[in-house]
């Protein structure tokens, strides 16, 4: 008997930002991304109250994941900050903060949503626009000629995550490996199809940091008492092992039957008969010289048995994540058949060794042409090592993606000051006829730049934790932080030490003045020719193509929210 | 999902952090109290003295509690050792991170100069480092405990081992392991003393009851009497067969059931040892290094030295490390007086009577062994395996019954375990208990649970591949020359504790050694056994270290001066540029970095200031934490006029003088030991330490997620948490 419950109706609600709880819970959200940014964010404990995992971190990745939310508005914002997350793998607490503040203060101006619409847009096509052309200021060339702007990269990416809990040298060790392992992955000849190869990052855990290394090659970890019995290997050649690689289960069990309900009569027993099938396969590669088979899943003790006094190593359960570098490195497809195994899939592999590493032993499998690496990655605890995991592949991502793009944008807070006085200087210079296409006043124009640079600024006071006092100068835009409570009278140049990227010192006489005063546009000057890019070691730099995006998509949300006019949401 | 706030003026977590650490307080140093720890609704307690222990049996629910209670259990998988030292440091230092706190000091600063202050610290103590080879190959590398005993270790491991193990792999034996045993005569009469292994600490167990009225029972008492440290039998052991070899004994390996108690003449072992034996057999001993690292438990370390030797003498032959630390087993047996603790070469496992009945059987003759890494019951399948749902087995025969099916493969089992003629099975998990009861009648005997790290240890010596089920027993699986027997005392007799016997299993070339451990009150004896783990770890760590720290404190010490140099230099040249140590992410702190870094230097220097003081307390060596802070205070002064700290500390450590911290506990000064630490366990302690302070003073809001919310929202602290 089926019962029938009538529909509750579906709850409509106008105006969802006017709301109350709505803006509470905005700025709830805004307050945990702006305490979490910049390499002396705050910390925040993720954990269910009840004994399970407690996650530390001040990743973006982590802590949207981690959050429960379930206001729709809210749900709109975090979304698209994870959908650029996935993408970039960068900027994501830039795109959330940029959002919740441009929300905000566009909000406080209150005006009809398809103006503030319309000009914010205008305002990110000049923002875009001045950060793609060869003009712009606050980016800089990435030299692949020398591996010191590929560094601080790097080390600016390490040093945004506290939770890392890295000291100085571990983190230049880090970013070392990072992009040692990186450079490893490009390959030697350039055709017309670049394809990257794969660094594989290798979990030891409870270990010292300093012990972390890159390996050529891949390499599994391997209980001890293997490392004694697997040799000698098999070769074809001296130069040649042969390789098989399962991503079938060679368990035994029957988990492909499908549907429906086989009956087997008695005294006939399927294991048997697919124990089997799989020692006839174990036949045939032993006939095929194979010297190596890797399964992604589970060998049957049988088969392994049976491989072993035929000297073929075995290595199971390596785990999906494997597969694809494995079969890039070694030019093996992986099998899915228990029988006809055609010998065009097996692979091949240069040499196979042991390693003992910090008390674990891998097989260290070593390929004709190093296209794959391993990055044996160490830090004292979980909780540590998995924020630590992060923040490499987030590195490692932005290495690609500064291989395609090869920019890099001043970090620090510069690029967000520098961008706010450049948007204040054009829209004051803006001519009559596009205020005309974009059909709103120059006022409004300005109000709502106004906002927008202020939004910007924001994000740059945010890597601010410690009451300090932000200042820019006039020349270039660039980001200082100096102590708060100085006297009036003082000399900035006194408690001024250096800009946020680390290009200028107090040397110059810049012209400072407090950020967020009322002060007159100007057109900040470029860095581009300035002879310490080259020479300072410590530049704090970020991801040109994840920033661009996560000002596009920072810009694009606030626009969708500020547009909400209904929220219906179905209660059944 | 919830939000809290706890970074106020007053961090709570931190505060949380101090409260929880300092449980343990008198926990550190050689002189432990013990803590029960009593569950109320159940009214059952714990006995423990260790961090670990301790912080496993609490509660802790809160964030911050679970944190601690993660570092401590990483110290202690990775290092078994420095887990109190990192227990007690989290509460010092959170205790002196709140007091920053509380004078403003920014956080990121307090982050940067703890962090670069302690990295500074360790680089400077590594001048102290003292190198281990130095340490075994001095003069005074005399084990202090065979003092006063005539039968120095020395002369024993100088001649005798050698003939004993050397049996082992004489490629002989393994020829005539295959001739049928009954052939006894066949064997060549000279060989027998090459093969005989009267000395061989392997042997004693299964030696020992051949020929009880031989044994000579004194030869254990007497050095016990001489000996000022606590007797233990387990020292004494290589002592007790030295005195046998003059005895009788004969090779196993040409025992017939018929025979078994002819015994061979002594004649054949008087002379000088002969062939494989003759050849210098150099024993590498490690001096006084093991028990200046017992710190006070030198009971415990005197069973690892014992388990060092034994290891050497199988290792000279094989030549594998002197110490491996994943060859060592424990067996406890609670109940019984500490005087039994020793170490006995082989596998030590407690068995039922039913079982001990199939061992009298089998003691006294070779045995086949097979090794499964699985369960033994019809049902079970390898890990991976996945069972289908939708099988259905029909039956055309009305006969047939479904329950036949596990007896079928029991018999099917016996029949494989017959035929390859097992007697004796080491099972990782469960074993069918029809099958158990089969396999006794059959004189089958099983032992499970035996753990894998045993299995493979008897994989490596016998040379069998281990199987996970029965039907892959084939000749690669059997191994033979396996030996089986009661563990006996010192006078013999066999034991049954708790309706339970132990007995001892061994195989040639085996080098696994069982630590017997035993303690007359049940409850301490958990802690034994962590004692007996953390020092040999302790001796392990500085084996692989290579190197190790003068102990009492002399490392601490050197901290609080270089830390005291720090602040001077500070204070001197407050305008001085920011060194590169001290690198600030946002640059107004590198500017007022002058202002606050004296203070922050002196909340680092707090944490192993107290931590001296209350070591120098829990010795009873000082009345007071005042005084004993005196005393500290003293040496830097001194150690600051010397000019060189590192080389006043070091003289003073030469000394012997107790200046510091007495962790030795011995009351005579000539048998002072030195006392030493271990270098990357206590570092690693340290940075764990303050790298869980530090990041718990980072953390500024604590997120709940899941239907913990519910519960918050209606308690008495919700108004603590914003809900969102």
């Amino acid at each position: 008997m089926s019962r029938i419950e009538a529909k509750k109706p579906s709850l409509c609600t106008n105006d969802p930002l006017t709301k109350e709880r709505v803006s509470f819970s905005l700025s709830v959200l805004s307050g945990i991304v702006k305490s979490c940014y910049g390499p002396t964010g705050r910390l925040k404990q993720l954990h269910n109250g009840m004994g399970g995992y407690v996650r530390t971190t001040s990743q973006s990745s982590a802590l949207l994941g981690g959050l429960s939310i379930t206001h729709p508005v809210l749900k709109v914002l975090t979304a698209s900050v994870q959908n650029h997350i996935s993408r970039f793998s960068d900027c994501g607490l830039f795109t959330a903060i940029l959002c919740c503040s441009l929300v905000e203060k566009f909000q406080r101006i209150n005006f009809a949503a398809c103006t503030v619409t319309k000009i914010s847009r205008h305002l990110l096509s000049l923002c875009t626009d001045y950060l793609k052309s060869e003009a712009c200021g606050c980016r800089i060339l990435v030299d692949f000629d020398s591996i010191k702007t590929l560094l601080s990269l790097v080390r600016s990416i390490l040093a945004s995550k506290p939770a890392c809990m890295l000291n100085k040298t571990e983190a230049n060790h880090l970013s070392t490996l990072v992009l040692k392992a990186f450079l490893l992955t490009i390959p030697h000849t350039v055709e017309t199809n670049v394809v990257l190869g794969k660094c594989v990052i290798v979990p030891v855990k409870d270990k010292r940091v300093m012990d972390s290394t890159v390996f050529p090659g891949l390499l599994i970890e391997i209980p001890e008492f293997q490392l004694a019995r697997t040799f000698p290997v098999k070769r074809v050649s001296s130069s040649t092992i042969k390789m098989a690689l399962f991503c079938i289960s060679l368990s035994g069990d029957l988990s492909n039957i499908g549907e429906g309900t086989v009956i087997v009569h008695h005294g006939i027993s399927l294991e048997v008969a697919v124990l089997d099938q799989l020692l006839n396969l174990g036949k045939q590669l032993v006939n095929d010289q194979v010297g190596l088979v890797v399964c992604q899943k589970v060998i049957h003790p049988s088969l392994k048995q049976y491989l072993k006094e035929h000297r073929v190593i075995t290595i199971d359960r390596v785990g999906v994540s494997m597969m694809e570098p494995l079969s890039q490195m070694t030019g093996s497809q992986p099998i899915a058949a228990l029988h006809s195994v055609s010998p065009t899939c097996y692979g091949s592999l240069k040499d196979l060794r042991t390693e003992s590493f910090v008390s674990k032993h891998f097989l260290h499998l070593i390929p004709n042409d190093t296209l794959v690496c391993s990055l044996i990655l160490c830090n004292r605890n979980e909780m540590a090592w998995d924020e630590l995991k992060n923040a490499c592949q987030t590195a490692e991502h932005v290495l690609q993606l500064t291989i395609k793009q090869p920019l890099a944008l001043l970090g620090g807070g510069c690029t967000e000051t520098h961008l706010a006085s450049y948007i204040r200087h054009k829209s004051f210079t803006l001519p009559t006829s596009v205020l005309k296409t974009i059909d709103c006043s120059r006022t409004q124009y300005q109000l709502v730049a106004d906002a927008f640079c202020r939004s910007l600024e924001c994000v740059a006071c945010c890597l601010a934790h410690d009451d300090g006092e932000i200042l820019t100068d006039m020349v270039y835009g660039h980001f200082w932080s100096v102590q708060s409570g100085f006297p009036s009278d003082c000399n900035w140049s006194d408690l001024v030490l250096k800009c946020g990227c680390g290009i200028y010192n107090n040397q110059q006489n810049l012209n400072w003045t407090v950020l967020r005063s009322q002060c007159i546009p100007f057109a900040p000057q470029s860095c581009s020719n300035e002879p310490s890019i080259n020479s300072t070691d410590h530049l704090v730099l970020d991801c040109f193509t994840a920033k661009c995006s996560g000002l596009q998509v920072a810009v694009e949300t606030a626009n969708l929210i500020l547009d909400l006019s209904y929220i219906v949401e179905d209660q059944n | 999902m919830a939000f809290r706030n706890v970074n106020r003026r007053r961090h709570i977590g931190l505060q949380q952090l101090s409260s929880l650490a300092s449980i343990g307080r008198t926990l550190l140093g050689p002189v432990k109290s013990y803590k029960f720890i009593v569950d109320e609704s159940t009214s059952e307690s714990v006995l423990t003295c260790s961090a670990v222990r301790l912080l496993e049996s609490l509660d802790l629910t809160s964030a911050v509690g679970q944190l601690l209670n993660e570092t401590i259990q990483a110290q202690n998988k990775e290092y078994k050792t420095g887990m109190t030292t990192l227990l007690f440091l989290v509460g010092a230092w959170s205790s002196a991170v709140l007091e920053c706190l509380q004078q403003n000091v920014p956080f990121s600063l307090i982050v940067s100069v703890m962090s670069e202050g302690l990295n500074s610290c360790s680089e400077k103590v590594q001048c102290l480092q003292l190198s281990v080879h130095d340490l075994y190959k001095g003069p005074d590398s005399v084990p202090i405990h065979f003092s006063s005993s005539s039968l120095g270790p020395q002369i024993i491991e100088n001649k005798t081992p050698g003939i004993g193990a050397n049996s082992f792999l004489n490629p002989l034996l393994h020829i005539l392991k295959e001739v049928p045993v009954s052939k006894e005569e066949s064997v060549p009469e000279g060989l027998h003393s090459h093969q005989a292994s009267p000395c061989d600490p392997h042997n004693r167990c299964l030696n020992s009851h051949l020929c009880p009225t031989d044994y000579i029972t004194p030869s254990l008492v007497e050095p016990v009497g001489n000996k000022t440290m606590p007797a233990v039998p387990g020292s004494s052991l290589i002592v007790s067969s030295y005195i046998k070899r003059t005895r009788l004994t004969h090779s196993r390996y040409f025992n017939t059931p018929g025979k078994k108690h002819c015994s061979l003449q002594v004649d054949n072992f008087g002379g000088p040892p002969t062939g494989p034996a003759a050849c210098p057999y150099e024993f590498n001993d490690l001096g006084q290094l093991p028990m200046a690292l017992s710190h006070g438990n030198q009971s415990s370390m005197k069973l690892v030295q014992d388990i060092v030797r034994c290891q050497q003498q199988v290792a000279d032959h094989t030549g594998s490390s002197q110490f491996n630390i994943a060859e060592v087993v424990t067996c406890c047996l609670p109940g019984l007086s500490e005087h039994y603790s020793c170490v006995c070469p082989g596998y030590i496992t407690l068995v039922s009577p039913e079982k001990a009945t199939v061992t009298k059987q089998l003691q006294d003759r070779p045995l086949q062994i097979l090794l499964v890494d699985g369960d033994l019951t019809e049902k079970y399948r390898h890990l991976g395996f996945n069972r289908p749902s939708n099988v259905r087995t029909i039956s055309e025969n009305v006969g047939l019954q479904e329950s036949s099916s596990e007896s079928l493969w029991i018999n099917c089992v016996l029949d494989i375990l017959i035929q390859a003629k097992v007697n004796l099975i080491l099972v990782k998990g469960n074993v069918c208990e029809s099958l158990m009861e089969r396999c006794i009648l059959n004189n089958i005997l099983i032992i499970n649970p035996v753990t894998l790290n045993v299995l493979h240890a008897f994989g490596k010596g016998t040379g069998v591949q281990l199987v996970t089920y029965l039907s892959q027993v084939n000749s690669y699986c059997v191994g033979s020359s396996v030996w089986v027997d009661f563990w006996r005392t010192g006078d013999l007799s066999t034991m049954e504790l708790d309706n339970k016997v132990p007995i001892g299993i061994k195989a040639e070339g085996i080098h696994l050694v069982t630590a017997v451990l035993s303690s007359t009150v049940t409850s301490k004896m958990q802690v034994t056994e962590d004692q007996f783990w953390t020092c040999a770890y302790r001796l392990h760590h500085a084996l692989t270290d290579q190197k190790v720290f003068p102990g009492g404190g002399a490392v601490e010490l050197l901290c609080l001066s270089h830390l005291k140099k720090l602040e001077e230099q500070s204070l001197k040249q407050p305008d001085k540029k920011p060194s590169g140590d001290f690198y600030m992410s946002s640059c107004w702190l590198t500017k007022s970095l002058t202002q606050y870094k004296p203070v922050v230097l002196k909340a680092l220097a707090s944490g192993w200031h107290q931590y001296l003081s209350r070591v120098m307390c829990n010795t009873a060596h000082y009345a007071s934490e005042f005084e004993a802070s005196a005393s500290i205070e003293h040496h830097l002064k001194k150690a600051a006029d010397c000019g060189s700290p590192s080389a006043y500390i070091l003289k003073e450590f030469n000394k012997g003088d107790k200046v510091m911290v007495d962790f030795g506990l011995s009351t005579k000064p000539e048998e002072a030991v030195k006392i030493y630490d271990n270098v990357t366990p206590k570092m690693e302690a340290w940075r764990r330490a303050l790298d869980l302070v530090l990041l718990v003073l980072q953390t500024d809001a604590e997120i709940i997620t899941g239907p913990k919310r519910n519960q918050l929202l209606n308690s008495h602290v919700s108004s603590e948490f914003i809900f969102l």
